[in-house]
């Protein structure tokens, strides 16, 4: 039998049975779970080769599924990010309620991602598009709490998107009798300009709400806070990438070839840059992680719409890169995030503080992955920025650059607060039973943790599958010239060569690590943080002097022209406007039998009046 | 052999830089006592100050990253320092100089601040944080204007490493100061910010919240913060000189350059007073904003 | 061989000529003498020029400046600041109050001889003491620091408990931390 099909088929089956197994018994409810989880991802690395495609037709639809070396890299992404984040679950979502129904959909959805990176054709590129969106819809009620202001929401969203992606499949349908990608992608050129564009714009709707695009970004803070956070890693991390997935095969495929691409390009990149301008601020402003995060992911979502948008080799490198690195450190914030929920039952930085001393290795990973996040070397996250930099100044995009500098200086911010939030600052007696989460949460983190740091010394070890990828999709090879395993090149040939930066780092911090920390540290006496210089003054234990409210207050204040327009009551507006409308002809059916009756009488009447014209007698 | 001469060139560059920060330190505080007609501490003051700090008892720490806060501040120091060019053809400090570029010299300097700031709030003191978050929106304000300086030249001499821009320097014959005049102007007015003296000294502020991030470090927390700032100040001094006025071939060229530049934040500090977070800010989106936008035109006309 | 002793010696003259060039003060402005340290500061006395200089917290501090009398109710809060003050660390009384109570002599809520409280290594008298005595005080105590014989420190450490027995007198509801550095 065919690997590809065994692989859905354990999928599927798996769902099923965790579901099942739910009901009676939780030990091999977990195991199940696990195992759906690890066989086919063991499968997939081992057995389907980059090429390999199966064909069958159903009910005269022929339709076709294969991976290619582009979609090779979104599925380190699902497949990492699945298994880690399903170990994760396990144990973070020990002792909730239903937990059957989260493991299918756990298991369901990133099926639907493998389907979505496996079809060459549209139809199941569709259909398991909707099993995406049904299932995370499934998970980000999954509470049941604000479910109507937070699903719905997303729930709309995502329906115009899919609708606005079903009028695109039979669109190309009805032009090109096919339901091939491919055929698509061959006949594009042969349009007419209308459809040329019309095409693209509704497949991007489609995408853009995925992966959290400017006017299309209003569902995802709600909606990535409200999943559980064992799931929001995958739905942040891998989920989101689709968008980028389908957005980048849309852009290179089809929009390039056109001469007007250029300026659909230069708007998706500015529509990229704003996202990441207006994600960061409001991740600053916001007093809850999942918040804080969920808005980071927006702007870091925009980062990669930059790159793609750009569109030059350093930036689809650059973009796809930090695809990658978004979800390894995205994965793990959410997961910090969720260890922390699990263990003080809030996530909201005024309330919870001092961690780091009980909970020491969940900061540890959220360190590393916020100094990813931050851009700062030698992790991973620098060098997707600095490719973005690079090919954003070599490409003439200055505005731009300076546009997502801003963005991304601004992130520091946000990282800090979250860093300070949770783990720093007065450790209060509210919290002192807090003990570090579970093994089975905490090794995750360590290893995604671990994963960002070694690709920020060794980009080479993931920009190869890319490089692989982007000459799918018909870029030339870029074989050593932007980039050896841990060098980096940029158009003038400047380079950066980063394990000289990572060994000098490294001396430098052992040197002062053995002669100056350690011995301090070891000739130190600990103190609370109640011994602190506050006038002479003494703190009571229960007196917080932690400071965590308005933590931005002045910069926001200087930042306020920004964030005055929102795209929110827009929507919302709309939302009145048509309720309003539809208020209106409901009124009509007023259950009167004597309305009705004068309701047939006026269009005897006007019938009579215009029978002339009408008919024509 | 030449590893060697790595090592013990890059231990003098450290040196070369503490002590001319230290010494920098020093001066400024004897002009700014001769500006409020004071006679002022001997140029030396900074050097007994830290040795008096690291002679001095530190017992207590709030925790690991109290004490790993100035080991991060002191590890981007000198790792900074290690990629840029002192003097023009390497000499006596060879280096690093040549594997890195701008963008990733603007991004390894937060790694300090960034450690110092998280060692800072794990004392539990709420000026400390304040203090912090002060100083990342400042932070925020001025590096606008100064990536959009760096873009430019970036952008008129088609290189983004340092090295580069000097080579193209040394071609022309001119100083990128003269060549670029707005990309200049508008990385000097974000250098007050960088400096952080009057009136833009909001992080450490010490009447107002009794020095922020330093306030619960005393002793050798204190001692390692006031040389890795010295060296950090020399950092940035010579980069500037690097970029925007043709390196420098011998040392006392470059103290000299570095001097007359170092006096621009130091003479507009003495005689100003402290601007609120938000006005600072502001201050940097004006004027500094205007002339970074002129730079980015000017290069992309030229 | 260096002699242990005598390499300690060398060590302890040019630390405490260091200590004695560079006082960083914590002016706490328990009374009315804090009025005089401005002066003492700026363009017309100019201490720093003997590297005496302002600091912002008791961590940073090696001085602690009693300015004034001393009510009951802040007596506490300057033996906590005292006690978060890191080794080696001085204290100046200022201004008659700290002497003697002043005149203050017979007032029920201030003290009288800071010294049964704090060890003082140098008292500046007057009331109130002029920026020049100021000056000649602080001078005295870098004669002292540099002579090594400033070391009320050690006193405090030494006479801890009778130092303690005097405070809880003064202050009924005694809640500090224990001081063991």
């Amino acid at each position: 039998m065919e690997m590809i099909y065994l692989i859905f088929i354990i999928f599927l089956g798996g769902a099923v049975a965790t579901y099942l197994l739910g009901k009676i018994n939780g030990v091999l409810r977990d195991i199940t779970f696990l195992a759906t989880l690890i066989v086919p991802a063991v499968l997939f690395y081992t057995q389907v080769s980059i090429g390999q495609t199966v064909d069958f037709s159903m009910s005269g639809m022929n339709l076709q599924w294969g991976i290619t070396d582009f979609g090779y890299i979104f599925a380190y992404i699902v497949l990492g990010l699945g298994v880690l984040a399903g170990i994760y679950a396990v144990a973070a979502m020990k002792g909730k309620e239903n937990l059957g129904f989260f493991y299918s959909n756990y298991i369901l959805s990133i099926m639907a991602m493998m389907g979505i990176l496996f079809s060459r054709d549209l139809v199941s590129f569709f259909i398991f598009w909707e099993i995406m969106t049904w299932s995370s819809y499934l998970m980000v009620v999954f509470s049941g709490k604000d479910v109507q202001k937070v699903g719905i929401k997303y729930f709309i969203f995502s329906a115009v998107g899919a609708y606005a992606m079903l009028m695109a499949i039979v669109t190309t349908y009805s032009l090109t009798g096919s339901m091939m990608i491919d055929s698509l992608v061959t006949a594009y050129p042969g349009f007419d300009f209308s459809m040329q564009l019309l095409i693209p714009i509704l497949l991007l709707i489609g995408f853009g709400v995925k992966s959290a695009m400017m006017p299309l970004h209003v569902w995802a803070s709600g909606s990535y806070s409200h999943a559980p956070m064992a799931y929001t890693a995958v739905f942040s991390g891998a989920l989101s990438k689709m968008g980028i997935y389908g957005m980048i095969i849309v852009i290179v495929s089809l929009v390039s070839q056109i001469p007007e691409g250029h300026w659909f390009r230069e708007v998706i990149a500015w529509l990229g840059g704003i996202t990441a301008v207006g994600g960061t601020l409001w991740a600053v402003a916001q007093d809850d992680a999942k918040k804080l995060l969920a808005y980071s992911s927006v702007a870091q979502l925009g980062y990669i719409i930059v790159g793609v948008g750009v569109g030059t080799p350093l930036a689809m490198l650059a973009a796809l890169f930090m695809a990658v690195m978004h979800g390894l450190f995205k994965g793990t914030l959410f997961m910090a995030v969720g260890a922390i929920e699990k263990q003080t039952g809030t996530t909201n930085f005024t309330e919870v503080t001092g961690l780091i001393r009980k909970m020491p290795l969940t900061f540890l990973a959220s360190l590393m992955s916020i100094i990813a996040l931050a851009g700062i070397p030698p992790l991973g996250g620098f060098i997707g920025k600095w490719m973005l930099y690079e090919s954003l100044v070599g490409s003439d995009h200055y505005m731009l650059v300076i546009v997502v500098f801003f963005s991304s200086t601004a992130a520091f911010l946000y990282c800090y607060k979250f860093l300070f939030g949770f783990f720093l600052g007065q450790e209060e007696p509210e919290w002192a039973h807090v003990k570090e989460a579970p093994a089975m949460m905490v090794v995750p983190m360590i290893i995604m943790a671990i994963g960002s740091f070694i690709l920020g010394v060794f980009p080479g070890l993931i920009l190869n599958p890319i490089d692989a990828g982007l000459q799918e999709l018909g870029y030339a090879s870029t074989q050593g010239r932007y980039w050896e395993m841990s060098m980096l090149f940029n158009e003038w040939g400047d380079k950066v060569v980063l394990q000289p930066i990572l060994y000098t780092i490294i001396a430098v911090f052992v040197f002062f690590f053995v002669f100056v920390v350690a011995k301090n540290f070891k000739k130190t006496r600990y103190v609370s943080t109640k011994d602190i210089s506050s006038s002479g003054e003494i703190p009571k234990a229960h007196e917080n002097l932690t400071f965590s409210r308005g933590f931005f207050q002045p910069f926001l204040r200087a930042v306020e022209p920004l964030m005055k327009h929102q795209i929110d009551p827009l929507y919302t507006g709309f939302g009145r406007g048509m309720e309003a409308i539809f208020d209106f002809v409901r009124r009509i059916y007023t259950g009167n039998g004597q309305t009705y009756a004068l309701y047939a009488i006026i269009f005897a009447v006007l019938l009579l009046i215009f029978k002339n014209q009408l008919f024509g007698l | 052999m030449e590893l060697l001469t790595h090592i013990l060139g890059a231990i003098a560059t450290v040196i070369l830089a503490f002590v001319v920060g230290m010494s920098y330190g020093g001066i400024v505080r004897k002009i700014t006592a001769r500006v409020h007609n004071r006679i002022g501490p001997p140029w030396y003051q900074n050097f007994i100050d830290a040795f008096k700090l690291y002679g001095k008892t530190t017992a207590i720490h709030h925790g690991w990253m109290q004490i790993m806060g100035p080991a991060f501040l002191m590890v981007s120091s000198v790792v900074t320092l290690m990629f840029i060019p002192v003097l023009t053809n390497g000499g006596w400090f060879p280096n690093l100089n040549f594997e890195g570029d701008l963008i990733f010299l603007l991004y390894l300097m937060v790694f300090g601040p960034l450690g110092m700031a998280l060692g800072a709030g794990q004392t539990g003191n709420p000026n400390s944080a304040i203090g912090v978050t002060r100083g990342l929106s400042q932070m925020v304000g001025f590096e606008i204007p100064w990536v959009m300086a760096l873009v430019a030249l970036m952008i008129q001499f088609d290189t983004t490493s340092i090295t580069g821009l000097m080579e193209a320097q040394a071609q022309s014959g001119t100083w990128n100061m003269f060549s670029s005049p707005f990309a200049f102007i508008a990385a000097v007015l974000a250098m007050l910010g960088m400096f952080r003296y009057s009136p833009f000294d909001i992080v450490g502020a010490p009447t107002e919240l009794a020095s922020g991030p330093v306030s619960e470090n005393g002793g050798k927390y204190l001692f390692t913060m006031m040389s890795s700032g010295s060296i950090f100040a020399f950092v940035k001094l010579t980069l500037y000189v690097d970029i925007f006025m043709g390196g420098a071939d011998n040392l006392v060229i470059l103290l000299l350059k570095t001097f007359s530049i170092y006096m621009i934040p130091v003479l507009y500090g003495i005689v100003s007073p402290r601007y609120r977070t938000e006005q600072a800010i502001r201050f940097f989106w004006g004027w500094p904003l205007f002339f970074g936008v002129l730079a980015l035109i000017y290069a992309s006309i030229f | 061989m260096i002699n242990d002793k005598n390499s300690q010696k060398i060590v302890d003259i040019i630390q405490n000529w260091a200590r004695k060039q560079s006082i960083w003060v914590l002016a706490y402005g328990t009374g009315c003498g804090a009025i005089e340290i401005p002066p003492t500061m700026t363009s017309r006395y100019d201490a720093e020029r003997l590297g005496v200089r302002g600091a912002a917290t008791p961590r940073q501090a090696d001085v602690l400046l009693i300015t004034g009398y001393l009510t009951t109710k802040t007596l506490k809060r300057v033996i906590r600041v005292y006690e978060q003050m890191q080794d080696p660390k001085y204290v100046i009384g200022f201004g008659s109050c700290t002497i003697n109570g002043g005149m203050y002599y017979d007032s029920y809520n201030t003290i009288k001889v800071l010294d049964k409280y704090l060890p003082v290594d140098v008292y500046i008298n007057g009331c109130m003491p002029r920026p020049e005595s100021v000056l000649a005080g602080f001078g005295k105590l870098q004669e002292l620091i540099g002579n090594g014989e400033a070391n009320g420190a050690t006193k405090y450490k030494e006479n801890l408990e009778w130092y303690r027995a005097n405070q809880k007198k003064i202050i009924p509801n005694w809640v500090m931390p224990e001081y063991n550095w």
